[in-house]
């Protein structure tokens, strides 16, 4: 298990490459942040190296570390990346990349500057917003998104039997019992 | 004679034919037309989720170009789809606007593996339906004929279930139940206050909860509560062919399976009156061959077996092998389904369970039986239904992010229940399997589906509808939302009445016995074979006619008669 505190220096990394970019370029850096789009994807990477530091910020926001490992720990973005890969259509992946640029640009346009120049109570604030809005409009790929982060939280090893509870052979059925015997709730 | 019998099929319904003619010392060919599966090995069920190839999904464009009909199918994922067919390798045709979901999979064991498990028993209420309200033609047997069937099969396959004392649903050979949750149980004392006759039980289903000696010996052993039950189960807890019936019937030695070998059609000999041949086409190699038995036994599936009959046509049969009746292929019905309600409930969130349940509860039907007043449709419709507390799933739609939302999912949501109707579907001759033009990659023609629902269909699923959320809502549920729509036939892969039962050669293929009218050695006993289609789930029925047939063909066969 990877522990929180081993990524962290990994993440300032690239908060300040990227932070040196979008100074350095402004405007002109959210273009070259839009590149790496789903059109690319089939003979490369569904994200850029960009994209994919912003997915990794972003899945952390939603699911932080806290007493257990967040997204990271749990291995959400290399999961999300994987998955969009193997299983996402054309179109689903440019609705994931979508999705992370639209957040890119809420940064900019709220807060005037990118979203992992932003200090981290700005981001979670942001994040807040984006997911009210998305979910009171009914946004088919902010959910999509969602639950991309969510399933591979929980139904990662440390979401599954860390943060929840799972057995693979649970052995038994006990059909009506006190929550407070259990804990927390399955993950599966 | 190369075999005393030859068996179509290794499903559920074949699986049983082939185990009873073994043990009877009956030499028997098994023909069928998937891949050879080894039990155990080729599963996937200790997988944890995180092992899972992409946590289950199956890859969006691979689903949409290969299995657009069967991802249907609420067992269809990553870890089970080799269990179903490619859509995009064997079709078949529908009319413009007349979908018919077809579910299936080819390869040894069939829909045995993927079955949903639940084993209820048709009562005389259904036995006795056609020829009461005149939809359909009379069963040639009652359930009194069953009954010893239904407790053989059962105490083979394993059946846990609670005992009840219903006629319209007549208890069986039980292993000790499951429980029922809290909300579960207490759904279940308001809804039999407020009507004495209706009930709520636990469902009773093929899984091992107190394994006999028997099948400790056949390598099977206790459920392990880890509902994968789809993927295959390695601990053999629950019946497949694969678990329970073809080791009991290689135990014989007198059992021999040819797979990967597709049945193109069934030669007749009328001077005998006689199926004098069965000849295949190898799935691979394109090549063909025959083989010869003294009986044939079709168990196909339903609509797999009409295929076949319907392409063995001879000068004799111009219809179809024994088709004098012009039944074959007609009548077909399966379950109506996508009806009954849905709702959340704000109590017992101190209350929680422990292991994955692989069955619900049941409602059993009472419109028609007890409950008759105001009622505008003939028959009726039961209740599979299912509790849990809501999972992390439900923060998808739901706003909240960061370590407050974490927190929120540790715990459990709220209760919710699902009523899920499953209606009768009645019998009509122009709901049908033909052959089309077309014809798939080994010459055989294609099936042409053509099925609608009704009237009375309609009408049982308002009625479903209704019941379902008041019942819901009586109970104190809440957010009660009704699903309000037929799903399109086909959908409950409870397909049936293709080569029904009968009384008459004139109207029906096969007698009591699920011997073909016409043709002395040819048996039908997959899902074909019914005469109409009960609110039940049907594959028990299917298994107790398949043993009782099997053991008739036997019976005349020693006796020289075949």
């Amino acid at each position: 298990m990877t522990s929180e505190a081993s990524q962290t220096p990994k993440l300032d990394r690239r908060s300040l490459i990227l932070g040196a970019v979008f100074l350095v370029g402004g405007a002109a850096a959210l273009t070259r942040f839009s590149r790496g789009s789903a059109s690319e994807s089939e003979a490369g990477p569904v994200f850029s190296s960009d994209q994919f530091a912003l997915l990794e910020q972003l899945s952390e926001e939603i699911i932080p570390a806290t007493d257990t490992p967040g997204a990271i720990g749990a291995g959400v973005p290399e999961f999300i990346r994987q998955l969009l890969g193997d299983w996402g259509s054309s179109e689903t992946r440019a609705l994931i990349v979508g999705v992370l640029e639209s957040v890119e640009k809420q940064a900019w346009s709220r807060h005037g500057a990118g979203f992992l120049e932003l200090p981290g109570e700005r981001r979670l604030t942001l994040i807040r917003a984006v997911d009210e809005e998305s979910i009171a409009r009914q946004d088919i790929a902010w959910s999509r998104f969602k639950q991309l982060v969510l399933l591979g939280y929980y139904h990662s090893e440390i979401g599954a039997t860390h943060e929840l509870r799972y057995e693979l052979v649970p052995g038994a059925w006990r059909s009506c019992l006190p929550l407070t015997e259990v804990g927390r709730a399955s993950a599966a | 004679m190369d075999f005393d019998a030859i068996v179509i099929g290794s499903g559920m319904t074949g699986g049983w034919v082939a185990k009873e003619l073994c043990e009877r010392g009956l030499k028997t060919l098994i023909i069928e037309r998937g891949r050879q599966i080894q039990h155990r090995a080729d599963y996937l069920d200790f997988a944890p989720p995180w092992e899972v190839p992409n946590r289950g999904m199956v890859a969006e464009d691979e689903k949409a170009e290969h299995y657009a009909i069967q991802s249907n199918n609420y067992a269809f994922n990553a870890a089970t789809k080799q269990w179903f067919v490619r859509d995009s390798e064997h079709p078949y045709t529908t009319p413009s606007g007349r979908p018919y979901t077809w579910i299936r999979g080819y390869h040894l064991g069939g829909r045995s593996i993927t079955w949903g498990r639940l084993s209820y028993r048709l009562s005389d209420y259904d036995f006795n339906a056609n020829k009461l309200d005149g939809h359909g033609v009379d069963w040639p047997i009652r359930y009194a004929d069953l009954s010893p069937w239904y407790d053989r099969v059962e105490r083979f396959i394993g059946v846990s279930g609670a005992t009840e004392g219903l006629e319209q649903l007549p208890d069986g050979q039980f292993l000790p139940p499951m429980g029922l949750t809290c909300v579960e149980s207490a759904f279940k004392a308001k809804v039999e206050a407020d009507h004495p006759t209706r009930r709520v039980t636990v469902g009773r289903c093929a899984h091992l909860t107190e394994p006999s000696p028997e099948h400790i010996a056949l390598g099977r052993g206790p459920c392990q509560l880890r509902n994968v039950c789809e993927r295959g189960c390695g601990y053999g807890a629950y019946f497949s062919s694969l678990s329970g019936t073809l080791p009991a019937a290689k135990k014989t030695g007198n059992l021999t399976i040819v797979t990967d070998a597709i049945v193109e059609r069934l030669d007749y000999d009328h001077a005998k009156r006689r199926v004098s041949g069965v000849r295949v086409i190898d799935a691979k190699t394109k090549q063909g061959r025959s083989y010869q038995a003294r009986v044939v036994f079709l168990c196909a599936s339903t609509i797999g077996s009409a295929q076949v009959l319907l392409n063995s046509r001879s000068e004799y049969f111009p219809n179809g092998l024994a088709n004098r009746s012009d039944a074959v292929g007609r009548y077909l019905m399966d379950h109506v389904v996508g009806i009954g309600a849905v709702g959340t409930h704000p109590g017992f969130l101190d209350r929680y369970y422990y292991g994955r349940r692989p069955t619900g509860f049941y409602l059993p039907r009472y419109i028609n039986i007890t409950e008759n007043e105001g009622v505008d449709f003939v028959r009726g419709f039961g209740f599979q239904g299912h509790s849990s507390r809501s999972s992390w799933r439900r923060a998808i739609n739901e706003a909240g992010v960061g370590a407050d939302l974490k927190n929120r999912l540790r715990e459990p949501g709220r209760w919710e229940v699902r009523l899920i109707g499953f209606g009768e579907m009645l019998p009509r001759a122009d709901n049908r399997v033909t052959l089309g033009e077309r014809k798939d990659q080994w010459g055989i023609p294609l099936p042409h589906i053509d099925v609608t629902h009704g009237e009375n269909e309609r009408r049982i699923a308002e009625r479903a509808n209704r019941d379902a959320a008041q019942m819901l809502a009586a109970a104190g549920f809440e957010n009660i939302t009704s699903n309000g729509s037929i799903r399109p036939p086909g959908h409950s892969v409870h397909e049936m009445g293709s080569a029904r039962m009968g009384r008459d050669p004139a109207t029906s293929v096969l007698n009591r016995h699920n011997q073909a009218h016409d043709v002395a050695n040819l048996f039908i006993t997959d899902g074909s074979c019914m005469s109409s289609s009960g609110t039940v789930n049907p594959s028990l029925t299917f298994m107790a006619l398949s043993a009782r047939a099997a053991n008739y063909a036997a019976d005349l066969m020693g006796s020289g008669e075949i």
